[in-house]
């Protein structure tokens, strides 16, 4: 729910300051109806990425506000590069927080009582961080920590050595920043940017020699926590009235596309339209995972978060359209409105841009393979609800072990669950809430077993899955998850929490402490 | 004098009189539910009239503009209109939270009689301002500023302000619902606290009793209580939960404090924002807030103990037009009040018609064929009235 309490909390303890004029330090958006290019790239050499980025900001001229991660390119300064690394290899991003303070934004969320990790104080709306989204990396600090984690403006900038498994699943992951309480206003607009795991071509060979495409989907509203009307933009490029992005293909191609839904709150309905019906699309991937077989659908569900993998053939003539369909989130839920994010329109002289070459797969395989054959050592049962005292709030969200108190996160929280290396779980999520959830885990894929207590048609490993709303009579909808914590490298304490970003920084979120 | 009572002309005359004074009284006792259209600026916002047709149905009349503006939202446990029949005039108040205004009704002419203001710092543009009242005064709820406004009734349908009282929830809530019998004004604050004052003189006083409720310390629903009644005679105060569950407290208040609350819950539901007794106090209507439904809980009015009884299914309209469930009046003004109308809060808001039937022991709650009863003037619907009002 894109409740007004936010809104309300931000006007009471803040004013209006994130109206005020400000810095415009972000790179220029491409221009609507013009062509879309894939994000800048920076691939791993000999073993290592290495970048830094600056976060900035800027109100555009129709007055959305954006958040940025500026990286220095060659002669230019791009957004939110896309990282490619290959199992194995070492991610050392410099992370420098280039905003400005603003001392009469007084709202923030307190210091995590741990031992701080980067910059320490107080996280408020000017502090950042990352968080590498589906990477099965460690939650320990410099790697994917965000409970700890934050870089204030002005410092020298903070070291991320994200050490990458070598049997981390090719795919398509995500970065973003993650300080609870203000995830939304940084992602919103901006600061996202694509993850490649290299090799799926070795997975999945049907999209070798295929022209990659790499599209991440952002939202923004004018003003983070405020209802209102939202634009989509597909990297970085927004519609407006009949004037769409455009994307090239040859007819009848096929491309291998990879897509993100770095959107706050949407649900993605993905179809691709030729003369007004969806055509098939041929899955590859989800969050990041192979899928065990390639299938065709015509509608890809892509919760905010999640990603997909696909191959599109575009027609022999003419051309098509990518769109998002609406969906319904539910009563107390935001409508997520039919959009067109791009047309498609075939010409002869499109270029090819081939997946780069990667390593050979390892030995070692690839991560989860088969861990569902394993037997669970637990069962939990956790669930989603909400408490609204009027329609402007107060507005609790939750997530909660079944048989503990309903609370909202508090940075200084014990985990709520404590499991240990080696453990297998299931963990059954429900939705008590008239409003669609999106549930995601930090650190590992889990498989998906079950929906509505019913064997899943397919048991895909997932990181982010979305569980409908409660209808108001029956049962609960629900997922049966089974979560592997076998590996070392989990050790740690670590997020999950619904990935609508209101919902996160209102507090839909728990740790969990997974001991050596 | 005798000569003159036996006069042709005086017998016309109270005979006209007597007719006249019939239709008005007629008019006054016509059986109305009434809306708060709490429109936001930049439209004007006023008091809906509805009728109850044959089939039980609210039928719309019309609207009496009151020439202010609401904000279409804010709490659901506050009473956005408060109705006096006090047998020398017949008013609906309704609360304008933009410009925090109380606009009295006449309702036997259908205009509006006084428009009044609290102290210049008394406020309630985010979550609204509530009220109750009784012959004598009117109690505002001001959200924002956190402050009772007292208000003398006046003729005409008018008030005259008379003093603020400043108060605060244990946690720092902000007070959401209330309600009055005799010398005493309980209130419930969105951080789980209640609080009761005495009234005996007009303004509140507080009686040192504050406290979280108990299902705010325990429950693991991590509720707080809300809308508040209060029985006939005094001695229970009913709190309907805001809550992920169906959750309803009672507290016996009958020392003249509030005490313990004893909490009692069911998952049949989502949360308990607004509640309502019937007139012989038998049942308690629970509107589901978020839940969608409405519940009916069997009331002991001589142990305060409640126990369960029966749900509605899911209201028409739900996802399409509306939200949230919202303010609740009984269908009528006797016996088990024989259902509720309901208030819905949404792009299309409406009132929905839920009536209660037996069957030997087993009650039974199902929307009225034709429900809901569109509201034309406003898109968020929280609080409706009725007319007459419960008797206590």
């Amino acid at each position: 729910m894109r409740g007004m309490s936010k809104w309300v909390l931000a006007i009471a303890v803040c004013g209006f300051p994130f109206l005020k004029p400000m810095a415009q330090d972000c790179p220029a958006r491409p221009a609507t109806g013009t062509m879309v290019a894939d994000p800048y790239s920076i691939s791993s050499k000999g073993g290592a990425l290495t970048a830094q980025f600056t976060l900035g900001h800027s109100v555009d001229s129709a007055g959305y506000t954006h958040f940025c991660y500026k990286y220095q390119a060659p002669g230019q300064v791009v957004e939110a590069p896309t990282l490619r690394v290959n199992p194995g290899d070492v991610i050392n991003l410099n992370v420098i927080d280039g905003l400005t303070p603003d001392n009469s934004m007084k709202m923030d969320m307190g210091a995590p009582s741990s031992p701080p990790c980067g910059d320490g104080g107080a996280a408020t709306i000017n502090s950042t961080n990352v968080h590498f989204h589906g990477m099965n990396v460690p939650p320990v600090c410099h790697q994917d920590d965000v409970i700890n984690t934050l870089i204030q403006p002005g410092s020298a900038g903070f070291q991320y050595n994200v050490h990458v498994p070598t049997t981390e699943p090719p795919g398509l992951y995500w970065y973003h920043p993650h300080v609870h309480g203000f995830t939304e206003f940084q992602v919103n607009g901006g600061a996202a940017g694509a993850l490649i795991v290299n090799g799926m071509e070795k997975v999945r060979p049907e999209v070798a020699g295929l022209t990659e495409r790499v599209f991440v989907i952002r939202q923004q509203y004018l003003v983070p926590w405020i209802p209102g009307p939202y634009e989509l933009t597909l990297n970085y490029q927004t519609s407006f009235l009949a004037q769409f992005p455009v994307i090239d293909m040859k007819p009848g191609e096929k491309q291998f596309w990879r897509v993100a839904n770095a959107t706050l709150q949407d649900f993605l309905q993905l179809q691709v339209q030729v003369n007004g019906t969806a055509v098939p699309l041929e899955m590859i991937a989800l969050d990041g995972y192979p899928l065990a077989q390639t299938r065709n659908q015509t509608t890809i569900l892509v919760p905010p978060a999640g990603r997909a993998e696909f191959i599109v053939q575009a027609p022999s003539s003419g051309s098509a359209i990518f769109v998002t369909n609406a969906y319904s989130t539910g009563p107390t839920g935001n409508a997520d409105i039919a959009a067109t994010l791009a047309t498609i329109q075939t010409t002869n002289t499109t270029a090819s841009s081939h997946m780069p070459e990667s390593t050979p797969p390892t030995a070692d395989g690839v991560k989860f393979r088969n861990f569902a054959m394993q037997p669970a050592t637990t069962q939990r049962k956790l669930y989603f609800s909400e408490e609204f005292g009027g329609t402007n709030g107060p507005i609790q969200f939750y997530i909660t072990v079944d048989g503990q108190k309903q609370k909202v996160f508090e940075p200084n929280e014990q985990p709520v669950i404590t499991t240990k290396v080696g453990a297998i779980e299931d963990w059954t999520v429900e939705n008590r809430a008239l409003e669609t959830h999106a549930f995601h885990i930090h650190q590992i894929h889990f498989r998906v077993l079950e929906i509505d207590g019913k064997p899943a048609a397919n048991t895909d490993l997932r990181d982010t899955i979305e569980i409908p709303y409660w209808e108001g009579k029956g049962p609960y909808h629900s997922v049966k998850l089974r979560m592997d914590f076998s590996d070392p490298t989990t050790a740690g304490t670590f997020l999950f929490h619904c990935h609508i970003l209101l919902h996160e920084d209102l507090g839909m979120m728990h740790k969990i402490l997974v001991t050596p | 004098m005798k000569k003159f009572l036996e006069s042709r002309y005086l017998r016309l005359i109270i005979l006209v009189s007597g007719i006249f004074a019939t239709s008005h009284l007629a008019l006054a006792q016509t059986q109305y539910v009434l809306s708060n259209d709490d429109l936001a600026f930049p439209f004007l916002t006023g008091v809906g009239f509805f009728t109850i047709g044959a089939n039980g149905l609210p039928v719309f009349q019309e609207q009496v503009h009151t020439g202010t503006f609401g904000i279409g939202g804010g709490y659901f446990g506050m009473n956005r209109l408060a109705v006096l029949d006090s047998g020398t005039q017949q008013c609906v108040f309704a609360s304008e939270a933009l410009n925090a205004f109380i606009v009295g009704v006449d309702v036997s002419t259908l205009t509006v009689g006084g428009i009044t203001s609290g102290s210049d710092t008394d406020a309630g543009t985010t979550n609204g301002i509530g009220m109750v009242m009784n012959g004598n005064y009117l109690y505002a709820s001001f959200s924002d500023s956190n402050t009772i406004g007292t208000f003398a009734v006046q003729p005409g349908c008018s008030l005259t302000f008379i003093g603020d009282t400043s108060v605060i929830g244990f946690h720092g809530g902000v007070i959401n619902g209330m309600a009055l019998h005799g010398a005493m004004l309980i209130t419930s604050y969105t951080d789980g606290s209640i609080e009761s004052f005495t009234i005996s003189g007009g303004t509140p006083i507080s009686n040192g009793d504050e406290q979280l409720s108990t299902a705010t310390v325990t429950s693991q629903d991590a509720t707080y209580a809300n809308a508040i009644d209060i029985t006939k005679d005094g001695h229970y105060a009913i709190f309907g939960d805001t809550s992920t569950a169906l959750s309803v407290e009672v507290s016996d208040i009958s020392s003249g404090k509030l005490t313990k609350t004893t909490i009692y819950k069911s998952t049949a539901s989502i949360s308990s924002s607004n509640i309502l007794l019937s007139p012989d106090e038998t049942i308690l209507y629970v509107v589901n807030t978020q839940g969608a439904t409405v519940s009916a809980l069997f009331f002991d009015k001589n142990s305060g103990k409640l126990s369960a009884g029966c749900t509605s299914g899911p209201l028409a309209g739900l996802s399409q037009n509306w939200s949230y469930l919202a303010g609740a009046v009984l269908m009528s003004q006797s016996g088990n009040g024989g259902g509720v109308y309901v208030a819905e809060f949404g792009t299309v808001s409406g009132i929905a018609t839920v009536p209660l039937s037996f069957s030997g022991q087993k009650c039974s709650l199902r929307e009225a064929k034709g429900s809901p009863t569109a509201d034309p003037n406003t898109p968020g619907l929280l609080s409706i009235g009725s007319f007459p009002p419960r008797s206590f």
